[in-house]
């Protein structure tokens, strides 16, 4: 089985974000990238189906600027993919995620794929557009927020568990298609040392990106989130007491409801 | 021009290190500590990892770096717990005597099976009536045919209770003092091997210490390392290489203290204000931050010397000397920082000081450390 995970490097997550003197894209100078989030559950997800097809291979795929994007394939290889491709992108933030889809599946035109993996989101804007986007310039189905990925061989299906609001769907799907992955519910894996080592001499294959329409989204501007004001204590003896005293703030002063 | 920047390979291996250590070290580190508890679940890891072995070349099974590159990664997993990170890496101090004085067989013969497995091993060359005084060892080895007949007993002997492979520091003839001690590599299931009780602790107490005793244990010619009466420059030789590692523990320990005091002085307030904007604390942040930068400065400058070829006994031992001494002040500082909360066993920063005490006395008393700079620069003067 030959699976695609695409991968997008992230601002690690302690990262002090900046809004750049534009005003309209982040300041990027200086920030660690990481492989993060629901990218790490993607991949996770695929060294656990090769583990249990034998002779499926993994193949990490990644769209941007050196060094970030190089890296993050690297922490992949380190993981346990067996192919990396890099497409290079302009330095700077990232493409929107529609033209980073485009990008992508032009790509992938000549990569075999039986499925392709995403995070259902990125870890950094959480747009949440690529896979949708991806499936739909490929011609494919997609699912997203999905966990436990599984193939069943005798049915030639992949089965999940879809995760929703009320609690779960299963659902039985076709190969080849799309499928962008719920965070945290696999337990990624860390590299071992000696994998590191050897992920640092791997061959990444690289290639330029195609010309695709676009840019999809334009960003209006970027701002930082207004600092928080004090937290007001409320005083009061019992349980009943306070809430009194709180649905009067609420009430009153805060006119949350009338 | 020196360079200060990490390669992307190390940052790599450094990122590695301190994910294991926030992840998987750090929140059992107050449990293990109070227990006490010795993590197999968590070495059993480090060693799956590769964490384990960091000296060993990688054609005996080990990972095969350089110590540079031990030293960020020591710095990352003593960051998340001093204790776990000296029985992590006590191995790597227990098989340089086979690195460095074992013939190409018996390499292979103890490093490769070793390796192989989930495995301890312990150094054994303190005694009880003696540390730092090595050359008055009294553990002797008889030689009867073509073997040797270990008698004696060694003390604070990391990871003992666990070990499956010991190398032993023991003398042929007492008379000879340093030119009389001579190594061994001996197997846990040698008969008439022997540890004792878990010592009970100040610190590093998700580590392992016992003592190991000898009692007409029989070991064949063929598992001496090097020459009779080599053992004692095979002894300093090893401590050469593993001195440095030592600095870099501290540093991880100081580096946790100041940043649980810098976090601190943000958020408590006193007088109106968080405490960080009183200029007392403000001193005491710019001191340990001083202490903490030079002390892996100093732990890089030994390594990169050592793994240019020198032998570096001056820089790793200022390394070591400087690194250990800065953690018990940083902590002691950190400490001071939290007042009472810091003196409750509830938060994390008395535990770094109990962890960092250790680092001044072991692999080498800083009383050593300083007799052997002492000796080391007065040379150049002479």
């Amino acid at each position: 089985m030959e699976i695609v995970v695409c991968l997008k490097p992230v601002p690690e997550a302690e990262t002090r974000l900046r809004v750049a003197s534009n005003g309209t894209t982040l300041d990027v100078e200086g920030v660690k990238f990481v492989l993060a989030g629901y990218d790490e559950s993607a991949l996770e997800q695929a060294l656990l189906l090769k583990e249990a097809v034998p002779g499926s291979k993994v193949h990490a795929v990644s769209f941007g600027p050196a060094p970030r994007t190089e890296e993050v394939l690297r922490s992949a290889i380190a993981l346990g993919a067996d192919l990396a491709t890099w497409i290079e992108g302009p330095s700077g933030p990232g493409a929107d995620p529609v033209t980073a889809a485009r990008v992508v599946a032009a790509a992938l035109a000549d990569v075999p794929h039986d499925l392709v993996l995403c995070g259902k989101q990125a870890g950094d804007d959480e747009a949440g557009l690529f896979p949708g986007a991806l499936a739909e310039t490929l011609g494919l189905p997609d699912f997203d927020s999905v966990v436990d990925l599984r193939w069943d061989a005798g049915a030639g299906r992949f089965t999940f568990l879809r995760a929703t609001d009320a609690g779960g769907e299963r659902w039985q799907v076709p190969v080849p298609c799309v499928i962008g992955l719920q965070q945290a519910w696999n337990d990624p894996r860390t590299a071992k040392l000696p994998n590191i080592l050897k992920s640092r001499k791997a061959p990444i294959a690289k290639r330029a990106a195609a010309e695709v329409p676009g840019p999809a989204s334009v960003p209006v501007g970027f701002a930082l989130p207004p600092p928080r004001t004090g937290a007001r204590l409320i005083d009061y003896k019992t349980p009943d007491e306070a809430a009194q005293k709180l649905v009067r703030i609420l009430r009153e002063e805060a006119k949350v409801f009338p | 021009m020196p360079d200060f920047a990490l390669s992307p390979e190390q940052e790599s291996l450094r990122d590695m290190a301190r994910k294991f250590a926030r992840t998987e070290m750090a929140p059992h580190a107050a449990e293990c500590d109070r227990t006490p508890r010795f993590p197999e679940e968590i070495y059993r890891k480090a060693y799956d990892l590769g964490l384990m072995n960091l000296n060993v070349p990688t054609e005996y099974g080990g990972t095969g770096l350089g110590l540079f590159d031990q030293c960020l990664l020591v710095e990352e997993l003593a960051y998340g717990c001093g204790g776990m990170t000296t029985s992590v890496i006590a191995n790597c101090l227990a098989l340089e005597p086979i690195l460095l004085g074992g013939s190409e067989t018996q390499k292979q013969r103890f490093l490769t099976p070793f390796c192989s497995a989930y495995n301890f091993a312990s150094f054994c060359l303190t005694e009880p009536s003696g540390g730092s005084d090595a050359g008055a060892l009294k553990t002797r080895a008889r030689r009867s045919g073509e073997e040797y007949v270990l008698d004696g007993e060694k003390c604070f002997i990391t990871n003992a209770p666990h070990a499956s492979l010991f190398t032993v520091f023991a003398t042929v003839d007492p008379a000879l003092r340093t030119r009389g001690i001579t190594a061994f590599v001996v197997p846990r299931s040698a008969a008439g091997l022997s540890t004792g009780k878990d010592e009970e602790k100040m610190g590093h107490r998700a580590s392992s210490t016992s003592t190991v005793r000898f009692e007409g244990v029989r070991v064949p010619v063929a598992d001496r390392l090097g020459e009779e009466g080599e053992g004692f420059s095979l002894a300093m030789r090893t401590l050469d290489q593993t001195r440095t590692p030592i600095g870099a523990l501290a540093t991880g320990i100081a580096q946790a203290a100041l940043d649980h005091a810098a976090g601190y002085a943000l958020k408590r307030q006193s007088f109106g204000k968080p405490i960080g904007e009183h200029q007392a604390i403000q001193i005491k942040l710019a001191n340990m931050a001083q202490a903490v930068r030079a002390a892996r400065l100093l732990t890089w400058y030994a390594a990169w010397t050592i793994d240019r070829g020198a032998k570096g006994t001056l820089e790793s031992s200022i390394a070591k000397c400087f690194a250990s001494d800065a953690a018990l002040h940083v902590a002691d500082e950190a400490i001071q920082t939290f007042g009472g909360y810091g003196y409750m066993k509830e938060y994390p920063v008395e535990k770094l000081l109990r962890d960092a005490k250790l680092t001044q006395i072991y692999e080498g008393a800083n009383e050593i450390q300083r007799t052997v700079i002492a000796r080391e620069l007065l040379r150049q003067y002479a």
